[in-house]
């Protein structure tokens, strides 16, 4: 499967937790990964870069994950945003699929999942 | 979490004082478990003839097994097996508080056979009735009926240190928490959780204590107060108060939010109710866990 030509976006306030992922797609072969650390600058990525997949966390400063979901698919409805949190709870994941978000990662991330994500949106690319 | 909870054990018996018990968990890392130590868990040895064979190393420049063997004490086999079996934690701790001159290994074989016998777990047993034991052991710790929320931060104190034990490691002593109506903070990350159990937690520690906490949770080996540094005990922090919202709703359906975790390094932490102070001791160093009820 090839990696090299997907472009991802990572969200995430963690510095630690955006490397960690960012390590691990390079890891695989994903050469266009772009990151930011809050709601806002994911916005404005998304719009600048158009990735075909987007990590999002949920509690981030300046705008949540959920609002963010909402704003990337009002901007672009084929927009692929995954949520990846610590706070999987009941009402985040309604909200974040309700939101139109594809899946839902519970953190610590399992790298397998990430991966089964990253082939999904591979798959939803061709 | 049985290993974890020896040390208060030992506290709370009065047999060391919580300096001692400190400098004890610190002195672990040096500390290489002697077979002796293994003999004693195993019951293969009593403390008497654990200090027969060492008297007898002074004289013969022999490996203990060898002499434990020759004095009748152990088989070859039993010597095989307690090279291979698995450590325990606490032996290690016991270990270093006999060689710091605490207690004597009478004194540890005694505690430990009453501490066996109390609480009747091991950390190998994960049973349903084991869950129910470890609640017990850290309800007499940590149980107070200042809420009705009570029952919830037992749930998140045990949650605390499971979680502990899960990304940080098991050489810790949790020692009894304290209530305070301030704090003065050192290197600390703080989060609030808010919903129906609304709450400050923070997590404090020096600053070598706060790399070396960090190096452990993010598996790097991190030498400088970066910015690595600072996101890893945030992400430790937050996941943890994630993991407790996800048990929230799904065992009670209460729907928790959090904020963003904040550093709130040498201030005065001061929320409007008390905060409750528990001193977690690790061997490189000793981090305070805050939580303060927001209702």
């Amino acid at each position: 499967m090839d990696f090299s030509t997907i472009k991802i976006l990572i969200t995430d306030d963690s510095v630690l937790a955006r490397k960690k992922l960012k390590d691990y797609l390079a890891s695989l072969g994903c050469q266009h990964i772009y990151e930011v650390s809050d709601g806002q600058q994911a916005i404005d990525s998304y719009k600048i870069n158009k990735p075909d997949l987007v990590f999002l966390d949920i509690i981030m400063p300046v705008k949540d994950g959920i609002t963010v979901v909402n704003e990337i698919l009002e901007f672009d409805p084929k927009a692929r945003v995954v949520m990846a949190s610590s706070v999987g709870t009941q009402s985040y994941l309604k909200e974040a699929l309700k939101a139109g978000a594809i899946d839902f990662l519970q953190k610590p991330l399992d790298n397998e999942l990430v991966k089964k994500v990253v082939l999904n949106a591979i798959g939803g690319q061709k | 979490m049985y290993t974890q909870f020896f040390g208060n054990y030992l506290l709370s018996k009065g047999l060391v004082t919580s300096e001692q018990m400190v400098e004890a968990i610190r002195y672990t890392k040096t500390v290489h478990l002697k077979l002796g130590m293994l003999a004693i868990h195993a019951g293969y040895m009593t403390s008497g003839e654990v200090e027969q064979v060492h008297i007898l190393q002074t004289r013969i420049s022999k490996p203990f097994g060898e002499l434990a063997v020759a004095e009748g004490f152990l088989t070859p086999e039993q010597v095989t097996e307690l090279l291979s079996a698995q450590k325990p934690g606490f032996l290690l701790l016991g270990q270093a508080l006999i060689e710091r001159g605490y207690i004597s290994t009478n004194q540890f074989e005694s505690v430990l056979s009453a501490y066996q016998s109390e609480f009747e777990i091991t950390d190998n047993d994960f049973s349903e009735d084991q869950t129910h034991r470890i609640d017990t052991l850290i309800q007499d710790f940590y149980y107070s009926n200042r809420s009705e929320n009570s029952a919830y931060y037992l749930n998140y104190i045990t949650l605390l240190f499971n979680n502990l034990i899960r990304f940080i490691g098991e050489d810790f002593t949790p020692f009894k928490a304290s209530a305070i109506s301030a704090y003065p903070s050192n290197y600390c990350v703080s989060q609030v959780i808010k919903g129906s159990f609304s709450a400050y937690t923070a997590i404090d520690m020096d600053r070598d204590t706060f790399i070396t906490f960090a190096s452990r949770y993010a598996g790097e080996n991190f030498s400088e107060f970066d910015e690595y540094v600072k996101a890893s005990v945030e992400d430790f922090l937050n996941l943890h108060n994630g993991l407790f919202a996800v048990n929230m709703s799904n065992d009670h359906s209460i729907d928790l939010t959090l904020n963003p975790p904040i550093h709130e390094n040498n201030c005065i932490i001061a929320p409007s109710a008390f905060l409750s102070c528990i001193p977690v001791s690790f061997s490189f160093g000793t981090i305070n866990f805050l939580i303060s009820n927001l209702e």
